[in-house]
């Protein structure tokens, strides 16, 4: 305190009580009981990625309109935005906070915006890792078998720590399902393209029209010091049905990668597919853009279909027809058309998988004259040319998190190793083999590394901190929508891609879905609440009632000078989106 | 212009005219329409104001005492309820020097809850260091925003203006609202005498040990002294300006009066009717309306009283215990007279019961037929 002021008489007197000292003597920090501090946390839609996409730091920095900088953010997770941004099914979405507020943010349409834009700027270059503790060039190599998006995925990681990486792929062209499978109005292939460019000018090597068998046998790879099979599930699960083997019976895979090849199909009008994957509907909307008539025979409920709930819709509205609870069991030649005789289906208890299984109700066979018939009722991995000794289950190879089998420098990831088939989680399996690989061919333990990168409950890995050595690290808690400060935050209605008008849409293989303009993606990604990340809103600055919020300049200083902080939590409740934690004083 | 609008509209407007900085409110009936009136006028970019939403009243006299202290010229209305929450900080901002004005539309408090007019709610904080001043008609609300800021600024002493629920505060009336030229011409922007700077930290109304606390206080009242004469000079000032004005005491009717009835508020235009009525009947009685009731204007009130024989007071509020708290303050005020009336303390009409022309004129018919009154606190319309 400094000296006192005396007065004689009251005239001599301000007319209120003034201190022109300060209070910093007062160390009101001693009276805390519980401690305040900036924490960053996870927020559902990136503990809902398959992919480790840090989804809500891409909106924050394209909320910012820094749209190249979203898409920096996007990459250092994925190098394929632009395609995820189209055919992932966006389970982030699903578990999206706003939605019990509103309506979920349009996250894949937003990732799509961004790697368009970024698509358009002129000379634009991929920004390596800043590597801190990788050589610059590392002598390993390492073959990936299979250059769809798992086994680029894997590669493009690799190659960013300065790996010698070669793809081995069987077809002529790169792209996996992600090209013989995906229709191209879905994904447009000149998006596929770039982004597959973009990870070749990593210097990664392609070997197209190179199938492992007896021309490159898995033995002959012994220059590599790992290497990861990613070679999808391309064998088509069969009917076992008569008749099967007959004309005009088609494989569904083959047919979609016939077409995209723009290879010449025969197919009747009327056509059977028989499934309900998301292979079947994707059969089955190629087969009305090319003016047939398609009908679809699934042996369960339209609420079993593992199909996504978009695409299913989107077949409805373009004409596709149905029948559910329906099992063929024989394909006879008829005097015209083809005879697909079927059994009416009923749904039994539940399976191992937690689907009701379908069981035949006798006596209620019937026939569907059609010119073709479509099977599209699954796949599987052809294992035959992997070595011996490779431990397999329930026809997949055995693997840990990040790919590794029992056999020493033999990984395998995507579709290859996995029941759960979407995009996602093949880029997801690649980028945690690649970090796998790297460990292992480091002489650490991989798992470790990986269990330390994990997202939320995992098993997605954020690769960020482990390339540049720093955050966004956040704490896995996953932010509730309970734990929002929904004060701060008023509704807003859902951006959305228009599409084509349906009678065009029909009669062509062209994107159905525009992307937002750039307003819209503004607005969109300024709905999110950015759940568990500071995004600098100054509330802890402006209600901490003793002024211990450092900022500098209008940015947050994410400190709180403890010296005075009071432990109030006004700035713990005040926070919109939790990114501050509050523990009890230690003392 | 004219205009048609009620006693609440009047205040925006005349708050609008002020040209204040902030507005700190919280809802609460008869005030809301008030700070809705504000804030669309703020929404509106009609006035360039912040308008601060709190949680609470005390939070809003608060966030007054916050931005005057800075500098701003800011306001808030409340009532009842509301002005009973703000009671602590309505003497944080009077001994802060801070020249604030509150609105108070006067409601009963409860229990039993009431929504009506009442003046126990303002006249409870006559001890908070606030200037009181009660309002006749709406035309005078608007005129009594603008003289308030005036004065406050004038003595840094914050302003509590006072009007009837329902009566005024949701009745229309002709209203001349002036221009804001006009307005600008007399109430200038507020020059603070305290600047907050950040160069210079400083803590305003810090601990203040008792050698000094009784001279702060002094100050304080030494200042609620020259509120009268202060008061007078910017009334004399807007008469002069806009045509019309209000004295702290008017005395109407007959000069010569030996029976004056005292009241304060609306209640004063019924009262000034039932005098003419029984004056025009040959009936002795003159009318006295009391706008200030905070400083108390002793002198000015001893003045209007002289010569006069018996007074009547009919009070919209009670000190329990007590009675009426104008006739407890008038007797107060006679108390050193050499020749001192009779005071007949009526209480009527509170919780909003109407206090029709039939109660006054019992009230006066009262005081004229006994020298005394039976005792100190007359009930008026009692359902006994």
């Amino acid at each position: 305190m400094g000296n006192p002021i005396v007065f004689d008489r009251e005239s001599e007197m301000p007319d209120l009580p003034l201190s022109q000292g300060d209070m910093e003597w007062n160390k009101t920090g001693t009276w805390r009981t519980q401690r305040p501090f900036y924490e960053n946390k996870t927020s559902p839609c990136n503990a809902a990625c398959p992919a480790g996409n840090d989804v809500v730091s891409f909106i924050l920095r394209a909320g910012e309109g820094d749209f190249e900088g979203a898409w920096n953010l996007l990459r250092e997770e994925n190098p394929f935005p632009g395609v995820c941004g189209r055919v992932c099914f966006h389970p982030c979405e699903t578990k999206c906070n706003r939605s019990s507020f509103d309506e979920p943010i349009a996250i894949h349409a937003l990732e799509r915006f961004v790697s368009d834009f970024a698509a358009q700027l002129p000379g634009r270059k991929i920004e390596g890792p800043k590597p801190l503790r990788v050589p610059k060039k590392r002598k390993e190599k390492v073959a990936i078998i299979g250059a769809g998006p798992a086994g680029m995925t894997c590669a493009y990681h690799l190659a960013r720590l300065f790996y010698d990486v070669t793809v081995f792929e069987s077809l002529p062209f790169t792209g996996g399902l992600l090209r013989t499978g995906i229709p191209s109005y879905r994904l447009p292939r000149e998006v596929l393209d770039r982004e597959i460019a973009a990870i070749e000018a990593l210097g990664v090597k392609i070997k197209t029209g190179v199938p492992v068998g007896p021309a490159m046998r898995m033995e002959d790879l012994k220059d590599f010091g790992a290497i990861f099979v990613s070679a999808g599930a391309h064998r088509s699960r069969r009917l076992r049905i008569p008749g099967e083997r007959g004309r005009q019976v088609l494989n569904g895979l083959h047919f979609l990668q016939t077409i995209h090849l723009g290879e010449e199909v025969e197919v009747g009008q009327r056509v059977a597919v028989i499934g309900g994957g998301n292979t079947a509907i994707d059969v089955a909307r190629c087969l009305i853009r090319m003016g047939r008539r398609p009908i679809v025979l699934y042996r369960r409920t339209r609420d079993e279909m593992p199909a996504f709930e978009e695409e299913v819709l989107e077949a409805l509205e373009e004409g596709v027809e149905f029948q559910f609870l329906v099992n063929p069991i024989r394909i006879r030649e008829g005097k015209n058309q083809k005879e697909l005789e079927c059994v009416r289906m009923r749904l039994a208890e539940r399976d191992e998988t937690g689907r009701r299984k379908p069981v035949p109700i006798g006596g209620s066979s019937f026939v569907i004259e059609v010119d073709s018939v479509i099977v599209a009722a699954g796949e599987e991995p052809d294992l035959s040319f992997l070595p011996r000794g490779v431990k397999k289950r329930e026809g997949l190879v055995l693997t840990r998190a990040g790919g590794s089998t029992n056999v020493a420098r033999l990984f395998a990831g995507g579709d290859f190793a996995s029941r759960e088939r979407t995009v996602a989680h093949a880029i997801g399996s690649g980028k945690r083999s690649a970090v796998a690989i790297d460990g292992y061919l480091r002489g650490e333990d991989p798992e470790r590394i990986l269990q330390s990168l994990i997202v939320g409950d995992g098993p997605s890995i954020s690769v960020f901190p482990f390339f540049h050595g720093e955050g966004p690290s956040r704490n896995p808690h996953v932010v509730r929508f309970e734990e929002l400060n929904l004060d701060y935050f008023e509704k807003a209605k859902r951006q959305s891609e228009t599409k084509h008008p349906l009678a065009e849409r029909v009669k062509g293989f062209f994107e159905i879905r525009s992307a937002l303009s750039e307003k819209a993606a503004l607005e969109e990604a300024g709905r999110c609440f950015h759940c568990g990340t500071c995004d600098e809103c100054g509330n802890c600055y402006t209600f901490c009632p003793d002024a211990a919020v450092r900022r500098e300049g209008k940015s947050i200083c994410h400190e709180v000078d403890y010296d005075f902080c009071k432990g109030c939590g006004i700035c713990f409740v005040e926070c919109p989106r939790r990114a501050i934690s509050l523990r009890e004083e230690a003392r | 212009m004219k205009r048609i609008i009620t006693g609440n509209q009047a205040v925006a407007y005349g708050v609008m005219l002020s040209h204040v900085d902030l507005i700190a409110a919280y809802p609460i009936t008869p005030q809301t329409t008030i700070v809705e009136e504000l804030s669309e006028l703020c929404a509106r970019g009609r006035l360039k104001a912040q308008f601060l939403k709190v949680e609470s009243e005390h939070s809003a006299l608060a966030a007054c005492i916050g931005a005057s202290t800075g500098g701003l010229r800011t306001f808030t209305a409340t009532s009842s309820h509301g002005l009973a929450y703000m009671h602590e900080m309505l003497h944080w901002a009077s001994g802060g020097r801070l020249p604030i004005v509150l609105v108070n539309v006067n409601r009963a408090l409860g229990p039993g809850w009431n929504i009506w007019n009442d003046q126990t709610d303002s006249l409870s904080q006559r001890d908070t260091g606030w200037i009181q001043l009660y309002c006749e008609k709406n035309q005078e609300v608007l005129d009594t925003i603008l003289q308030a800021y005036r004065i406050a600024e004038s003595l840094s002493l914050p302003v509590m203006v006072v009007l009837d629920a329902f009566v005024l505060s949701h009745t229309s009336e002709a209203v001349d609202i002036p221009s804001e030229e006009k307005v600008e011409g007399f109430l200038p922007p507020f020059a603070s005498p305290n600047t907050l700077d950040p160069q210079r930290p400083g803590a305003y109304s810090g601990i203040t040990p008792p050698e000094y606390y009784l001279e702060f206080r002094y100050k304080i009242q030494k200042a609620m002294e020259e509120v009268p004469e202060v008061a007078c000079t910017v009334n004399q000032e807007f008469k002069n300006r806009f045509g019309r004005g209000y004295d702290l005491v008017e005395r109407y009717g007959k000069k010569e009066a030996r029976v004056l009835l005292v009241t304060s508020g609306a209640v004063t235009s019924t009262a000034r009717w039932v005098i003419r009525r029984m004056t025009e009947e040959g009936k002795d009685v003159g009318g006295l309306k009391v706008k200030m009731i905070r400083p108390f204007p002793c002198e000015e009130i001893k003045e209007a009283i002289r010569g006069v024989e018996k007074v009547a007071v009919i009070d919209r509020n009670l000190s329990l215990g007590v009675g009426g708290i104008l006739a407890q303050e008038l007797r107060a005020c006679l108390y050193h007279q050499e020749k001192k009336p009779p005071v007949f303390g009526f209480v009527a009409g509170l919780g909003g019961r109407d206090i029709t022309p039939e109660v006054i004129e019992e009230a006066i018919e009262y005081t004229l037929r006994r020298s005394r009154p039976e005792s100190d606190l007359l009930w008026l319309g009692l359902k006994r």
